[in-house]
């Protein structure tokens, strides 16, 4: 996971000479190194072919070189090892809110010893990253953005089964649009053990993200245990960070003194004391994610953030306030262009159901008297213990079923686990959700809502419910903006 | 973070109350304090120490972020901070000097009595962070750094790299040495001339449990033997699975017997 203990960083940095072909891609100039390898800009080249631009390729990519030769080797099993963590994520995930790996090559250049056998990852070209934007000040309403797409990046992360384990500004990417992409999956980690809720990491992090509790975690051949609960620590940090010009909750001059005042905190030694800079509803998120121990911060998952997050969005958009308005407005110019990205990722799950059509006749409106009542089931085990409405144990319903399930396509009325909602149809071909359980559906159910609720109707996920009640067909809805 | 831990050994300073006292040990968070002197009803202390020459608070420790600072209490007397490991190397800390920063990881804490001889305790700093070799220097702060940082320069590293060392030259996948074969690899050293088998041991335990923190397997049954195989086991398959010691560490070892047995043969 380091680099050489021979090539100090500067060697590095001077490793691939502009116009350096590697792949389908060749080398503009190198953009930084970090501990665990050199990132250069890269473009696409169409080789004097007619031949179509690789997937992604606008032209430009990032190119993330991780060298393996000069390294003893135990060293280059390391390097390896992080290349491969990072090659098997991106081979398995794929998100709007996550950068995407647009390939993997291994250098064979005999002629340059230290290049040959590293590993290169091609990524999507960010415009910068969280990090660059602390230090100049940041809006609340483009703070509040940012933060809710890094929490939409999270959710997908740990609905996935995975942790990211090295969530910070840095790898919080921007692209040229102003969206928000998680980035640098080298130390993320496939949560095991028999019901998923835990993961084994290299016992590496950033001082100033790690939760207080790893600074006692045991160590064993596997690794560090590692949980959601870590990641959400880390957004507790960074949502401070955003309103707070880039300053730690925890006092300090250095990496070391914070992470000693953390510890005081974890202790109950010290009160959590947050900056006045941040605006009240932030203030709770972030004092949640910042909650002392695994076992209290276990009940804000980054779903129920993003609900939170999305009750915040809708309350306001009901109340009119020109700040939510603008945000709105903004979103979609974002949302335009990450939709065909959704949509390609949900292309193959979107006729997993056949659904009820051919036995239902036409679709249309359904006929008067075909409704029925359908109990919403969550899959959450902890949350289906509870019966006080916990508002992390919330569940959303889509405004439309064809959009991207994102906090701007939910509405403010929530619904929790054995709740009865009335239906009148199903639309097989909604887009695809997965569930906590891995279940995954792209059926919809259309519920009513109660009365004096913005909306008549909203829409159930398939998987939210165990039930399979008898309805038609839904009449193909009508995008709702 | 995890502080810093007090070790008050067994024996004559009467710690703990009864004669003979029993040894204590402390383990201090940051931001925690332990006053240490003769104690009494009106000036408890943390840390005993029965010697009529010293005072009822003779001082205290605050762990401050990875290290820890002393506070002299006496009007007359300094206190001597020595670092076992450093060759001599130590710290006088003068009477009524508020907060002395103390960069040892190791600490042996002196204070002196009417008679020649003196009270001592010790100080360990597990804590201690070190840059990745392959660090630039520059904006550390926001880097990823491995968690848990070796002093390469301390017995207890030149411990840890015999004990891998089997395993690094790839001449045996599963033999871990033994604590005698560990003194007769480190023998020779300029820096250990005195290495002896209980030294080994608490240098290992003090890697796997203040270090490392390794999570040792619940063996019931085991004798105290197996179970510190076990242990050494454990922490040579750890450090070398993640990279903390290298081959190029093998340079710090005298040469081996190997190469210079005919030599010392011919010496005897």
């Amino acid at each position: 996971m380091r680099g050489s203990a021979g090539a100090t960083g500067d060697d590095r940095a001077e490793l691939l000479p502009r116009g350096y072909r590697i792949g389908d891609w060749e080398v503009t100039e190198p953009i930084g190194a970090g501990g665990w390898a050199t990132v250069y800009a890269g473009r696409t080249v169409r080789d004097g072919t007619d031949r179509e631009a690789p997937p992604g390729g606008h032209g430009a990519v990032a190119l993330k070189v991780l060298p393996t030769a000069g390294l003893a080797p135990r060293q280059a099993r390391k390097a390896a090892e992080t290349a491969r963590r990072e090659v098997e994520f991106g081979h398995r995930s794929s998100h709007p809110r996550l950068i995407r790996l647009l390939g993997s090559v291994v250098l064979g250049d005999p002629d340059r010893p230290l290049l040959d056998g590293a590993v290169v990852l091609v990524m999507e070209r960010a415009r910068g990253s969280l990090r660059d934007l602390l230090g100049t000040g940041t809006s609340e309403t483009e703070g509040a953005r940012l933060l809710t797409e890094i929490c939409e990046g999270l959710a997908h992360l740990h609905h996935s089964g995975w942790v990211h384990g090295d969530l910070k500004p840095d790898n919080i990417l921007l692209m040229a649009d102003g969206s928000v992409r998680l980035s640098d999956f080298g130390l993320a980690t496939e949560l095991t053990g028999t019901h998923g809720t835990h993961g084994y990491a290299p016992p590496m992090g950033t001082f100033d993200y790690l939760p207080p509790e790893r600074g006692k975690a045991t160590l064993s051949e596997r690794g560090v245990e590692i949980r959601p609960s870590a990641d959400i620590w880390a957004l507790g940090i960074m949502i401070h960070e955003v309103f707070a010009s880039g300053a730690s909750p925890f006092p300090g001059a250095t990496p070391l003194a914070r992470a000693a005042a953390t510890q005081e905190y974890a202790e109950g030694r010290v009160p959590l004391r947050l900056d006045g800079a941040l605006p009240p509803f932030w203030r709770a998120l972030a004092a949640d994610c910042l909650a002392p121990t695994h076992a209290e911060r276990a009940a804000h998952t980054a779903e129920s953030l993003l609900a939170r997050i999305a009750e915040k969005a809708a309350a306001e958009g009901e109340a009119g306030s020109p700040v939510a308005r603008r945000r709105t407005v903004r979103r979609r110019r974002t949302r335009a262009a990450l939709a065909a990205a959704a949509v390609c990722a949900v292309g193959v799950a979107v006729w997993t159901y056949t659904g009820r059509v051919g036995a239902t006749g036409t679709p249309g409106t359904p006929p008067a008297g075909t409704e029925d009542r359908i109990r919403v089931f969550n899959a959450e085990g902890g949350c289906r213990d509870r019966t006080d409405r916990n508002p992390g144990c919330s569940l959303g319903l889509a405004i439309d079923p064809r959009r991207p399930y994102t906090t701007d396509n939910v509405v403010p009325h929530r619904v929790w686990h054995g709740d009865e909602l009335t239906v009148d149809c199903r639309l097989s071909q909604g887009i695809a959700i997965l569930d906590e359980a891995d279940t995954q559906s792209a059926a919809w159910y259309r519920v009513h809502l109660p009365r004096g609720t913005s909306r008549p109707t909203a829409w159930l996920p398939a998987v939210r419910t165990k039930d399979r009640p008898p309805v038609p067909e839904c009449p193909a809805p009508t995008p709702v903006r | 973070m995890s502080g810093v831990v007090i070790y008050l050994p067994q024996g004559k300073t009467g710690a703990g109350g009864g004669p003979g006292g029993d040894a204590v040990t402390l383990r201090l968070g940051p931001g925690q304090v332990a006053r240490f002197g003769r104690g009494s009803a009106t000036s408890p202390v943390e840390l005993r120490l029965d010697d009529e020459a010293i005072s009822r608070l003779a001082g205290e420790i605050r762990v401050t972020d990875d290290h820890w600072q002393l506070s002299n209490h006496s009007t007359t007397q300094s206190y001597l901070v020595e670092n076992p490991e450093g060759a001599g190397e130590y710290l006088r800390v003068p009477p009524r000097r508020a907060g002395a920063p103390i960069p040892f990881e190791f600490s042996r804490v002196v204070l002196p009595t009417r008679r020649d001889t003196t009270v001592s305790f010790q100080v360990f700093a597990p804590d201690h962070v070190y840059l990745d070799p392959d660090g630039t220097g520059d904006q550390w702060g926001s880097r990823t750094v491995t968690a848990y940082s070796l002093d390469e320069t301390s017995l207890y590293f030149l411990v840890l790299v015999a004990l891998c060392e089997p395993r690094l030259r790839d001449e045996s996948p599963v033999a871990v040495p033994t604590t005698p074969e560990i003194v007769e690899r480190l023998q020779g050293h300029p820096l250990l001339g005195r290495l002896t088998a209980r030294a080994v041991s608490s240098h290992i335990d003090y890697l796997a449990d203040e270090k490392m923190r390794i999570s040792a397997p619940a063996e019931h049954g085991l004798r105290r033997e197996a179970r510190r195989n076990g242990k050494r086991e454990t922490l040579v398959g750890l450090v070398l699975r993640f990279g903390l010691v290298r081959e190029e560490h093998l340079a710090l070892l005298p040469p081996r017997p190997g190469t210079g047995a005919r030599k010392r043969e011919a010496a005897r």
